[in-house]
């Protein structure tokens, strides 16, 4: 057993151009950039055959990715009630950091990316047209609310809970290098093999950060582009403002990586935060508040009903159509979350120290999710009022441009042109602070742990997650960009078991050498 | 597509899975 300190942590000189020579940086660099080349130079063929293998994948392995976030859900809550609970994540004497309610903040807007405000009315809706073919339309209702409650609840949180509790335990407690592979050195000791799988982990860790912000990067532009539509009354502004919009993204965040902001960051992303939380607390009391409340009551209810149960629901004895929609939407979304794991793990593992696990994992995984059941029980309450209420033409709105959804929604509330002003302000804040952070968590994986990467490298990363970015724009499709996200992110899974391996197996010796 | 490519696919899985087993309940200290 020897600890895994004494491998090279990145020692080296910030400025230091010889940390290119790292071959995980080249290699990971290599990678990335081929895949943005191939889709600048074929976006069709890159988007076509990302959804055949990820086709493959889901059909394959559907059951696998459910058992396996289900499984992450129950070790999550054995973890809290067990022995293992009161250990802390640093020394015995160290203290939290930050106060509970600040920590909680900071948390809540590290979920709240761009994703909640894209998808706050969109994605409930789509699930009811969905659902309303084969059960009632009232029915429908809660039922899609309970299906995008499950999708950003509690599994979602306990993926990136377990990946941040591993990130904090091996680096604070057991003082390894903030790295996913440290924990398979630190657990197996170092050899050829568990060198190579550590390197392997750290790999597909960065491939999976990259094309997801990348995807984000995309959502975000595409949403920017919509609200100034909306703002302008424009018809269709087509690729002209979208590569504006994206222009407008990579001056505002080039700069941030050559000066460390870290501290503005923050703010900047506590500002979005405090935007969103603002628009939802103003559709709260400007719109039908006893219709969104009873709605919330009601998700509460439905969602803690059954969300273990729904774990294990892979829709096997379904027809294609269903098996098509859980694919496109469930499956992805999971693996979506394992893309974002190391990346939200890093940030969640840096602002936990001193809280023990007992305290991590329920801060971070029941705090979120209560706030995604208020966040879509508004959003999509409102959108379920304009459509079943007021009987408006919102769905056609769901059907033909998904991204636009929330202006509409915004349009029936007054101050419209504030509203909407906000969303896009709060979502360009939310892209530039997440491609910055990201730039940050590449730069650290791919250098060994260095908490702080050379510019050089913070800047060769934000060029990759711009291109990468450029080129699920380029998609101009929703689905392919999940497709691309899905097939860079999947092969994670395994790496993240492992992590979760690696985590009991240490934790029962330390509690066994504490006897 | 229950062919060969599935069924690899799935193998893969078992495979790792039980990998995941000898893992946690070999004690590597003692080798």
């Amino acid at each position: 057993m020897m600890n895994a300190n004494n491998q090279d942590s990145g020692d080296d000189d910030p400025g230091n151009t010889n940390a290119f020579l790292n071959p995980l940086l080249i290699i990971a660099l290599s990678i990335t950039s081929l895949i943005a080349i191939w889709g600048l130079v074929d976006t069709a063929g890159l988007a076509d055959i990302a959804a055949r293998l990820v086709a493959i994948q889901f059909t394959s392995r559907a059951w696998f990715i459910m058992l396996a976030v289900s499984f992450m859900l129950l070790v999550c809550a054995w973890l809290t009630v067990s022995r293992y609970g009161r250990i802390k994540l640093g020394d015995d004497d160290d203290e939290p950091e930050f106060s509970t309610i600040s920590w909680l903040t900071m948390l809540f807007a590290a979920g709240m990316g761009v994703g909640l405000l894209f998808w706050g009315t969109a994605e409930p809706l789509t699930h009811y047209d969905y659902i309303a073919e084969y059960s009632g339309s009232r029915e429908a209702a809660s039922q899609a609310l309970f299906v995008t409650n499950f999708h950003w609840g509690l599994h979602a949180w306990s993926i990136y809970a377990l990946t941040g509790l591993v990130i904090a335990y091996f680096s604070f407690r057991r003082k390894c290098p903030s790295l996913v592979g440290a924990p398979v050195l630190d657990t197996f000791g170092k050899n050829r093999i568990t060198c190579v799988v550590a390197w392997m982990s750290n790999l597909l860790a960065i491939v999976a950060i990259s094309i997801g912000v990348g995807g984000s990067i995309a959502m975000g532009v595409f949403q920017v582009q919509d609200g100034i539509d909306r703002l302008f009354e424009i018809e269709s502004s087509g690729m002209g403002l979208t590569v504006l919009v994206f222009v407008t993204l990579c001056v505002a965040y080039f700069p941030a990586l050559v000066v460390d902001l870290s501290r503005g960051m923050a703010k900047l992303s506590n500002a979005a935060m405090a935007v969103a939380c603002g628009l939802m607390i103003y559709i709260l009391i400007a719109g039908p508040t006893h219709y969104l409340m009873g709605g919330i009551v009601q998700s509460i209810g439905d969602y803690f009903g059954s969300v273990l149960v729904h774990g294990f629901r892979t829709f096997t004895f379904f027809d294609e159509r269903v098996n098509n929609w859980f694919q496109s939407w469930t499956l992805t979304y999971m693996v979506w979350w394992i893309a974002w794991a190391p990346f939200v793990g890093v940030f969640i593992a840096r602002i936990s120290r001193g809280r023990t696990i007992r305290e991590f994992i329920c801060g971070v995984i029941f705090g979120p999710t209560i706030f995604s059941i208020l966040w879509f029980g508004v959003f999509g309450g409102a959108g379920m009022y304009e459509l079943l209420q007021n009987g408006s033409s919102i769905m056609a709105v769901v059907r033909e441009n998904v991204s636009g959804v929330t202006f509409f929604v915004l349009s029936s509330f007054p101050l419209p042109l504030l509203t909407i002003s906000l969303v896009i302000v709060a979502a360009f804040l939310f892209i530039v602070t997440s491609v910055v952070s990201a730039a940050f968590v590449l730069g650290m994986f791919s250098s060994a742990g260095d908490l702080n990467p050379s510019v050089q490298i913070k800047l060769s990363w934000g060029v990759i997650l711009g291109a990468l970015g450029f080129v699920m724009i380029l998609s101009d499709n929703i689905a392919a960009i999940k497709a691309i996200i899905a097939l860079g992110s999947l092969p994670f899974v395994f790496v993240i078991l492992l992590l979760v391996v690696c985590l009991l197996k240490t934790l029962k010796k330390e509690v066994a050498i504490s006897k | 597509m229950s062919d060969i490519v599935d069924t690899l696919l799935n193998i893969e899985v078992f495979v790792f899975i039980g990998l995941l087993f000898w893992l946690y309940f070999k004690d590597f200290d003692k080798s």
